[in-house]
């Protein structure tokens, strides 16, 4: 058992906190107001060696492993989440690719993104695919968090699909997420690629939950962060804010949420580097992440009062981009079946054995 | 005996407020991407409708109480993403002056409209904390601070300011001003940009040495009471209003979280997903349970302001009720539409459809007249038997 990280983690993480810090934060207004983060940013950004971290060191990639994306992730949402969405130009789609098509197609696709600084390969969860994939598909997602894309990948429970082209984005205004743009997107055409394998859904979701848990814990370890100091130096009735007990427990009540949701996401992400199935782990972990969004990005708030309702704290915008995060991977209630699945199925090995 | 129900005249009038709301949705995502702009008194739409004090003629005094259909109303009018037809003519100050004026005064400045202002900066929950300052100086009253999240600041013809008078007397330095638009020294600083509600405007003010005539002092009272638990008569007037508006407050996020549930409900029966009562909960999706617990929720929540406003209208004391009420409404309207945006998901953040502004338009409710700390004290004032000195 180890708690602590290990140097490069270390010296990753503290590269890429001065980078969200330097880069993200002072900008997070004017990139939600764009709509979309410079293309000078993703220059910087890839040049830090970030992109593909998690990848094997033949795709291109550190081979660092999904524990640590899932680090860059935390730190990047600190600052804004939406940044970090438009700074990963493949995204979660990477885990569809890696599951379906397995590492030819995912270096294909790495090899024109690096060619292509300007491409984007956009995830939607498409609830038609329950089994084998058919010659074309058809549908449309109302919302996702991307304003442009030159290639469509859609996840279904049964199985998945890749579209090159036979689908239209439109920008529409969305809640929160801002920099990483808007949009619906309406699909119909016959996919470069359509797979139907149900363990690779599960692989390629746990990934994909893991990937959005960890904006969210960014997200709200920031959220709490800011309000406890706030609470430190407002005054009121004689005295901080964070003296008088109601708010005291209440920030007490976050920082365990914060914590909690942390040590899931790290446990599920080891079990998955290690080669286990972390399917139960990562929905679980999800589910936390969503609870832990709709604890603290609304008490975060709270404790600013009517300052944490104006647009001068950052604090409404973790409440919205939080929300939003929980909503994308298909949601709450599907994690919890696979959650529910999980579980049941040790309980059968267990009873079996 | 208790009895919920509702008479068919007031039926009759929560139906035409409901119509009326619904016409107000066209407009609500404009101003919500348009935070800069002021909503007309009226938009065309408001001629199809009647103005409420018609829709009200002709209730018996069988019907519902004034002040429960009020809040009945305001749920109705809230569960609808729009924004009013008509501008109400009045304010928050109207209801200080109403509640703390002298007959000279309501008589003379009753007709405008009149903003609220006593969040300062520095000083929100704890109003004894203000640090504007008004002087006598011959026969003016010398204004000087900072004013902000003053609700209607940008449209009213004026406001009522919350300042000290004499700050070592606490709560008892406290007195309000009227001070008109266009007086010298009383600048509009900013209209503010906020999370939701923002077809509302909140505007930020800036005092600086703004001389208003000494007969605009609320109630007309000058003196200072000193070692009184309470202050002054014009402070409690204004606290007073509270034990109305918390109800009302409340049923504007109850309101939020139903228009919520509703969207909710019918993009789910489009998607098949119907809630059946009789079914046993292992049987039950997901969604359709998450309906169930929301609407459990408005209607526990709905009782509690139903209550409040009706110990109001029989001249009851409701400070606890009303608080409850409040704490009960602030909690529902972040949770409510939360979890009807998961039934729904990923959809629920586009702009195309109404439920993520229910969530950013009712967030709102658990911060201001009051936060949901601020109520829990009061509560747990009235139920342990603690006055405001022993329990803070």
């Amino acid at each position: 058992m180890n708690f602590a990280c290990n140097e490069t983690d270390d010296i990753l993480s503290e590269t890429i906190a001065r980078f969200a810090a330097e880069e993200l934060r002072p900008r997070l207004r004017e990139f939600e107001a764009a709509g979309s983060v410079s293309q000078d940013l993703h220059t910087r950004f890839e040049a830090l060696g970030f992109v593909a971290v998690d990848l094997p060191e033949d795709l291109g990639g550190a081979g660092l492993g999904l524990t640590t994306r899932l680090q860059i992730n935390r730190r990047l949402a600190e600052a804004d989440a939406g940044a970090a969405l438009a700074l990963d130009r493949l995204g979660p789609a990477a885990y569809v690719i890696e599951a379906f098509g397995g590492r030819d197609l995912l270096k294909r696709y790495l090899d024109l993104l690096a060619k292509r600084p300007e491409m984007r390969v956009a995830l939607v969860i498409d609830p038609d695919v329950i089994s084998a994939p058919k010659s074309s598909v058809r549908g449309e997602a109302a919302w996702i968090a991307s304003g442009c894309a030159d290639v469509l990948v859609g996840l279904g429970r049964a199985g998945a699909w890749l579209l090159e082209s036979g689908f239209v984005i439109e920008a529409v205004r969305g809640a929160a997420l801002h920099a990483a743009g808007s949009s619906r997107v309406r699909y119909d055409g016959r996919p470069a690629h359509a797979w139907h394998d149900p363990s690779s859904v599960a692989r390629a979701l746990a990934k994909i939950r893991l990937y959005y848990a960890a904006l969210i814990w960014g997200v709200v370890a920031d959220a709490a962060g800011f309000s406890r100091r706030y609470a430190l130096d407002r005054v009121a009735f004689g005295k901080p804010i964070a003296h008088h007990q109601a708010l005291a427990f209440l920030i007490v009540d976050m920082h365990i949420v914060v914590e909690r949701l942390g040590l899931l996401i790290e446990d599920a992400a080891r079990r998955i580097d290690a080669g286990e199935d972390g399917a139960a782990d990562a929905a679980s972990a999800f589910i936390d992440a969503i609870e832990a969004s709709r604890f603290v990005g609304p008490n975060a708030v709270q404790i600013l009062g009517g300052h944490g309702f104006m647009r001068d704290y950052p604090v409404e915008k973790a409440m919205r981009d939080c929300r939003a995060l929980g909503l994308l991977g298909g949601g709450l209630d599907a994690a919890q079946d696979d959650a529910g699945a999980g579980l049941a199925s040790a309980k059968s090995q267990e009873l079996a054995a | 005996m208790v009895d919920f129900s509702l008479s068919d005249p007031d039926r009759a009038v929560l139906d035409g407020v409901a119509a009326e709301a619904k016409a107000g949705e066209k407009y609500a995502r404009h101003y919500d991407d348009h935070e800069e702009e002021v909503l007309p008194k009226s938009f065309p739409e408001a001629s199809g409708f009647p103005p409420i004090q018609q829709r009200l003629r002709g209730r018996s005094g069988h019907d519902t109480p004034m002040l429960v259909l009020q809040v009945l109303m305001r749920i109705e009018r809230e569960a609808h993403c729009g924004v009013p037809l008509r501008q109400p003519p009045t304010a928050l100050g109207n209801a200080a002056l109403d509640a703390a004026g002298t007959a000279v005064q309501k008589a003379r400045w009753g007709h405008l409209m009149l903003a609220m202002s006593i969040t300062e900066p520095g000083a929100g929950s704890d109003t004894k904390a203000i640090q504007t300052t008004a002087r006598l100086d011959g026969d003016a009253w010398v204004l000087n601070g900072d004013k902000i999240f003053v609700t209607n600041g940008v449209r009213c013809d004026g406001t009522i300011v919350w300042a000290t008078v004499d700050k070592s007397a606490g709560r008892g330095g406290i007195k309000s001003f009227l001070v008109m638009k266009g007086t010298p020294g009383f600048e509009l600083v900013r209209k503010e940009r906020k999370l939701g509600i923002r077809a509302s405007d909140t505007a930020a003010y800036a005092f600086r040495d703004c001389r208003v005539p000494r007969d605009h002092l609320i109630g007309g009272d000058e003196s200072v009471p000193r070692g009184e638990r309470e202050g002054s008569a014009s402070y409690k007037g204004v606290l007073k209003t509270f034990n109305m508006t918390r109800p009302f407050v409340a049923a504007g996020g109850i309101g939020k979280a139903l228009g919520a549930f509703r969207f909710a409900r019918d993009r789910l029966a489009e998607a098949g997903i119907v809630v059946d009562v009789d079914e046993g909960p292992t049987c039950r999706s997901a969604a359709a349970q998450a309906l169930l617990d929301i609407e459990a929720d408005i209607e526990a929540a709905t009782l509690t302001v139903l209550r409040a406003a009706w110990l109001a209208s029989q001249g009851k004391p409701n400070n606890l009720e009303a608080s409850v009420a409040k704490a009960k409404g602030g909690e529902l309207c972040r949770s409510g539409p939360q979890r009807a945006m998961e039934a729904l998901g990923a959809m629920s953040l586009s702009h195309d459809y109404p439920i993520e502004q229910y969530l950013r338009d009712g967030r709102i409710t658990d911060i201001y007249e009051g936060t949901g700390q601020i109520q829990r004290l009061v509560i747990a004032r009235e139920i342990l038997g603690y006055s405001s000195e022993e329990l803070t």
